[in-house]
């Protein structure tokens, strides 16, 4: 089967159906936080103190260093990626255990990071708690999903590859340097709370 | 006769691979697009009849100044239902649900959609996210607060209810249905055409429809955004909308509308498509200037983006930016103009006959082209800053979406139901429907130009007696009934043409694209052989359609070993491989079932419930995706 | 040319419409009565022209091609595309991109400055307007003059119109003297109310504002300056004295929790939620134009106007006839 998977692979020009579906998915999800983050500077420009007196400025250093961790999950992605191609099945598992190994890292932190913020100032205290927290909460669980991929996939790939499995793998890589970028994006929004 | 026996035998493994499950169940499991198809068809049909009797019920209490039909509370959850209804569950599940699945695939010489399950999930999660909002009137607690749904009003302060919660997240459960539509036909368009079919040879409907999903795909977020907000604000207490606390109601307009206003133009745009091809079939030419056309297609809706802030004229927003949104408002015109002339340069130049379905499209142009000009005359800003909120804003936009998103809708029906059931409808029972439908609509919208003009602002449960109003709200709401017994006709004549309809064989139209090529109705795997393409008009190119019956003598692309289909190179659609289909499967309705309980759960504030009813989903997707298409 | 005169030479074209509007035009915008409105009807009125000839045309089109389908039978698929596809950049591109320029140009860069708010104190008389759930509340800044649905205006002068809202969104709207402006919550946005003549002219809420959206009606009256000014210190004093039964009245005000809801200047009652009654015998209509001001409808306005204005913030008051009676004795003599 593995075999086979890598030679309809060779064999194809483009990339499958799967992922373009994935990309269309992103397509839309992009959109959805776009308008997050236009919400967020579109509050802000409402609003002359911003975090407005009271709310505590963002965090910058560690959430900086996080996404620069989580930003490691791109390259491991593609490698297993290509180790797909090239039908390395030992690799590919290692390379999505490694990944997923630093993606649950990274998740715990943020996940307990966000409730001590919540804990400290609730959500309803204002415009800006309610922007920021919506913000990192829907990028927290876009990590979430691609951790329940990465599952996922680990789990199909135990019985080895085909042309299906490695299709997902190709579109749930595409999904995670997504979510890279949108970690950064989101990091930078809401640091950008922290300058001027 | 050996090659005829073979192909006969081809053709029967094709049968076995491709048959569905039959009896009930079969449409539970099915996937494939065209039961889907009719599933979406009859199920926005019957919403079309709700929001068409919500309708009705409003002009009964319109019809004399100081009726009591119906309470204020009523009234107001009758025009919410409506608009929403009518957009949301009716034209975009119409267009692209109904006629974009039953057909996109056929046209492009497909087998299925690229996603067949997703395609049928999309449809279970469809039905669900009506059954949710419809719910919410039997409860007695239908949305309220308009279409549009404006803070404050929306907001917890104003309306405690569970009405706001209902309109949220029925809007965010419809939109996931309409993503996953839109983001499969794109696919679907760039990978699962006939080889040969560059997107020059595309049929104006595809490109029509490419460009409808592309809008949905981006304006649809921006309004989950926007309805997220509201829903936190409501109930976990955030301030987004909230003004003494930071929050902004302008934020709300602007999202909405960014999402608004790319909205109409997807109404429109798939309309453009059936036009685009009854012209051809009924006046045997092609359409003049495709490339133009094409592009305006595409354009509309593009440009579309960037007009949302002329619904906010009367904000009191600062001029410049009103000016600016004024001359994108202009420039949006012109691939309409273009297209309108295209039609009738076509016409004019073919051979055109006025069959019902061409009827329709010139009804159509004739009312695109009135609520279209409305249109324009809110480019003048002062002037839409006076009509707006009017009964002239609800003339505008019924002549457009009635006239013009509606009665190609009817066309079509009329157009494809032989292609659908095997039979030719009655002709002359469908003229009287037009124009009985014709004469209803124009006197049910157009003294509505009048009366706004005479002052008469929109969502007004009553009116005064003194104001010069009442008889052409008497004529509204008679034109209203016209127009109701004008679809009655359309509808009856089209089962009485089913039961007794004359044969109408694979072609009676001699229409342009591929679906007249395979039989009426075409078989689950809509052709024998995956059809050769070298132009638009594929079924007028008469060497082609020779080649193809020689290769399924021969068994070239006949691909009856599996479940399977080509996929092509998005831009040139050369053939790239050929990939095998997923059966009919169990899962999607189940996995709408979940989220509908996800949902259930949600509106009654029970977020931990929603949870569990989460997970639920997510093993749902977990047996979904446990049988692989090589696998089975 | 005077916006009369111009649209009277557009009649014939217009006829059906314009005949039709011969009846009441009491908020009608094409019955104008200030500058600002009349450039904004006369607009209308040649947009309306020129449509007409739009749809013509392609009406035109369509009729050309019924007539030629009768004529010709048989095809030839690509005669004739050539002309085709020049109609089409010409009437489809050109043409419009003229038309629509020209429209922009004229309405957006040159009439709207018409209908522009003027700046602040560049008027003598700045009138706030506050909309509530579903009544107006009208104020005149630099003078104690607080009054509600029934707003005067000196004639023949420039009125700066600064509206608020109490709660959601309503508009202001009197199309025979402008163009509509929203009340955004947290912002105040102006508007000019000029009226050419003398007259009472009819506006009414033109956002959707819940309930009783129906029923926000209001009058702007268009007073000679004398008499404007004469009202006005009216309003500004605090309500008169009453006795007898009216003084009884008065008690009942006080004691039945009306106090606690609205204001009579000079008196104890001093809530904001109700409209101002210090002068409400002045008005013309009760409940933002629901009924006229006359002693019966008072009196039921009292006791049921939940039934005059289902869902209205002012619940009924369950009260003995004797002393509805006296309230309204009382509330006829405010004036
Ligand atoms: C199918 C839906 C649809 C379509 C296609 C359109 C098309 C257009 N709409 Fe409409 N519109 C709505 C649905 C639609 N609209 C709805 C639902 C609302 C109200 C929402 C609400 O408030 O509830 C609305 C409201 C609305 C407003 C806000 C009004 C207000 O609330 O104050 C504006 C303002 O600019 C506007 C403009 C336009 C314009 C310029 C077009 C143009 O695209 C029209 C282009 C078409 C033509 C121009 C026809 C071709 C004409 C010819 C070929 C003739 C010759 C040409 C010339 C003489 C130039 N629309
Ligand atoms: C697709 C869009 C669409 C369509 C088709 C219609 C169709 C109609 N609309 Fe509506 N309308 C809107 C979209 C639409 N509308 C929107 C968006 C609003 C704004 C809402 C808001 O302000 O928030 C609005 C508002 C609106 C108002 C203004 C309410 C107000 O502001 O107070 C009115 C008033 O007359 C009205 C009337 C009608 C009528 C009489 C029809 C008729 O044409 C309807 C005729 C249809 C039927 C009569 C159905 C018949 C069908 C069957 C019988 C099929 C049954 C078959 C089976 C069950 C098998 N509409
Ligand atoms: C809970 C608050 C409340 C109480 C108590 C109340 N009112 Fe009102 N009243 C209102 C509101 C709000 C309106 C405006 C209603 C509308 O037009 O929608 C109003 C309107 C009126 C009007 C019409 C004013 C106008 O110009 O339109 C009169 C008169 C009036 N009230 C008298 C009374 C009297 C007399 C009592 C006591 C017996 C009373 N009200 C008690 C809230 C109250
Ligand atoms: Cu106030 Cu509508
Ligand atoms: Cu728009």
């Amino acid at each position: 089967m593995t075999d086979y998977a890598a030679a309809t692979i060779a064999r194809r020009t483009g990339p499958p159906a799967a992922w373009w579906g994935m990309l269309m998915l992103i397509a839309s999800e992009g959109v959805l936080f776009a308008a997050f983050i236009g919400t967020f500077f579109y509050l802000r420009f409402n609003d002359p103190a911003w975090p407005p007196p009271g709310d505590p400025e963002p965090k910058v250093v560690v959430p900086l260093i996080m996404v620069a961790v989580l930003t490691t999950t791109s390259p491991l992605m593609h490698a297993a990626w290509r180790a797909v191609r090239d039908g390395r099945v030992a690799s590919v598992r290692l390379f999505l255990v490694a990944s997923l190994v630093v993606q649950s890292g990274y998740f715990a932190y943020e996940v307990h990071d966000f409730a001590d913020q919540v804990h400290r100032t609730p959500i309803s205290t204002d415009a800006y708690t309610s922007a920021h927290f919506v913000l990192l909460g829907a990028d927290h669980g876009h990590v979430f999903v691609g951790i329940l991929f990465n599952l996922w996939l680990l789990w199909k790939l135990a019985r080895g590859i085909t042309p299906y499995r490695a299709n997902a793998l190709q579109a749930i890589a595409l999904y995670w340097h997504f979510v890279v970028i949108l970690t950064w994006a989101v990091t930078g929004a809401v640091l950008s709370a922290a300058v001027g | 006769m050996v090659a005829g026996a073979e192909r006969v035998e081809r053709v029967e493994l094709l049968e076995q691979m491709w048959e569905g499950r039959p009896g009930i169940l079969g449409w539970f499991t099915t996937t494939d697009h065209k039961k889907i198809g009719l599933l979406y068809f009859w199920t926005t049909l019957v919403l079309f009849g709700a929001g068409g009797v919500e309708a009705l019920l409003m002009r009964t209490q319109l019809a004399q100044p100081n009726l009591h039909v119906v309470s204020p509370s009523t009234y107001d959850e009758l025009f919410t239902l409506h608009g929403m209804t009518m957009i949301f569950f009716f034209i975009i599940p119409m267009t692209t649900g109904a006629f974009g699945n039953y057909l996109l695939p056929l046209m492009i010489g497909a087998r299925d959609m690229a996603f067949p399950r997703m395609n049928a999930l999309s449809y279970w999660i469809f039905l669900g996210s009506a059954i949710f909002l419809y719910v919410s009137l039997a409860l007695g607690v239908a949305p309220d607060a308009g279409w549009f749904d404006y803070v404050p009003l929306a907001n917890h302060r104003f309306n405690p209810g569970r009405n706001i919660d209902f309109y949220c997240l029925a809007i965010i459960f419809n939109s996931i249905a309409s993503t996953l539509t839109a983001a499969q036909f794109i696919v679907t368009i760039f990978k699962s055409r006939a080889p040969g079919m560059s997107f020059n040879r595309m049929p104006l409907f595809c490109f029509a429809f490419l460009a409808a999903s592309a809008g949905l795909l981006f304006a649809l977020p921006l309004l989950s955004a926007d309805t997220i907000f509201l829903f936190l604000d409501r109930n976990v207490g955030t301030h987004f909308f909230d003004v003494a606390h930071g929050g902004s109601a302008f934020l709300w307009q602007h999202l909405f509308w960014m999402f608004g206003h790319p909205e109409v133009y997807i109404l429109i745009v798939p309309a453009f498509g059936i036009a685009t091809e009854i012209i051809p079939a009924f006046t045997q030419r092609r359409v003049t200037a495709f490339p133009l056309v094409a592009i305006a297609e595409l354009l509309v809706v593009f440009i579309g983006f960037g007009v949302w802030a002329h619904h906010m004229y009367a904000t009191g927003m600062p001029t410049i930016t009103a000016v600016f949104f004024g001359a994108a408002t202009a420039m949006v015109i012109i691939p309409s103009t273009i297209q309108v002339f295209a039609w009738c340069m076509t016409m004019v130049l073919g051979t055109a006959e006025f069959r019902t379905p061409l009827l329709f499209i010139a009804g159509f142009i004739f009312m695109f082209v009135m609520g279209g000009l409305t249109g324009i005359m809110f480019v003048a800003i002062p002037f839409d800053q006076t009509v707006t909120d009017t009964y002239f804003v609800i003339a505008h936009f019924h002549y457009i979406i009635f006239g013009a998103a509606v009665f190609p809708i009817f066309g079509g029906m009329y157009y494809w139901f032989p292609k659908v059931t095997g039979k030719l409808y009655f002709e002359r029972p469908g003229q009287i429907s037009f124009w009985v439908l014709f004469v209803g609509t124009n006197l049910l919208f157009f003294p509505m130009h009048i009366v706004g003009l005479l002052g008469m602002p929109r969502r007004n449960y009553t009116y005064p007696s003194d104001l010069g109003w009442s008889s052409y709200n008497l004529a509204e709401t008679i034109g209203g009934y016209i127009t109701a017994a004008g679809i009655l006709l359309l509808i009856g004549n089209l089962f009485w043409s089913y039961f007794r309809g004359p044969d109408a064989g694979p072609d009676p139209w001699h229409g342009a694209t591929l679906e007249w090529t395979t039989s009426s109705p075409p078989p689950p795997y809509n052709y024998a052989v995956i059809p050769k393409v070298s132009s638009a008009y594929a079924n007028w190119d008469k060497a082609d359609r020779a080649a193809d019956r020689e290769k399924l003598a021969r068994g070239i692309l006949v691909l009856q070993a599996g479940h399977q289909q080509v996929e092509v190179t998005p831009v040139d659609g050369t053939l790239d491989q050929i990939v095998e289909m997923p059966h009919e499967s169990p899962w999607p309705p189940l996995l709408a079932l979940s989220l509908l309980l996800v949902f259930s759960a949600l509106v009654l504030g029970k977020f931990g419930l929603a949870g569990i009813f989460g997970i639920a989903a997510v093993l749902t997707l977990f047996g979904w995706h446990s049988r692989e298409p090589q696998e089975s | 040319m005077t916006p009369r005169t111009r649209h009277a030479r557009l009649l014939p074209l217009v006829g059906l419409v314009a005949v039709l509007t011969g009846c009441n035009e009491e908020q009608s915008s094409l019955a104008p009565r200030s500058h600002a409105a009349s450039d904004i009807a006369s607009l209308f009125w040649w947009m309306m022209g020129v449509s007409w000839l739009g749809l013509g045309v392609v009406v035109c089109l369509m009729l050309l091609a019924w007539r030629r389908a009768h004529r010709r039978p048989g095809h030839e698929p690509k005669e004739g595309e050539q002309l085709a596809f020049r109609i089409v950049i010409g009437a489809g591109i050109v043409f419009p991109i003229v038309l629509i320029a020209a429209l922009f140009v004229i309405s957006d860069i040159f009439v709207i400055k018409t209908t522009q708010a003027p700046a602040k104190e560049a008027t003598r008389l700045t009138v706030e307007v506050i909309g509530h759930q579903w009544w107006w509340e009208v104020r005149y800044p630099g003078t104690t003059a607080v009054t509600a649905n029934e707003i005067h205006i000196p004639v023949r002068t420039p009125v700066r119109l600064e509206v608020r809202t109490a709660d959601v969104i309503h508009s202001f709207w009197v199309p025979r003297l402008n163009r509509t402006i929203d009340t955004m919550p947290g912002r105040t946005n102006a508007i000019e109310l000029y009226a050419d003549a003398v007259g009472r002219y009819r506006g009414q809420c033109d956002e959707f504002c819940g309930l009783q959206h129906a029923h926000m009606g209001f009058y702007v009256f268009a007073d000679p300056p004398a008499t404007f000014r004469a009202w006005l210190a009216n309003q500004e004093r605090p309500a008169r004295t009453s006795s007898g039964l009216a003084g009884r009245g008065r008690q009942v005000f006080m004691s039945a929790s009306c106090e606690t809801c609205h204001t009579i200047r000079g008196t104890q009652a001093t809530s904001d939620v109700g409209p101002d009654l210090t002068h409400v015998a002045s008005r013309t209509t009760l409940g933002a134009l629901t009924v006229p001001n006359d002693r019966s409808h008072l009196a039921r306005w009292i006791t049921d106007s939940q039934a005059l204005k289902p869902g209205n913030q002012m619940p009924d008051m369950q009260l003995p006839g004797s002393q509805v009676r006296a309230l309204v004795a009382y509330l006829e003599g405010l004036r």
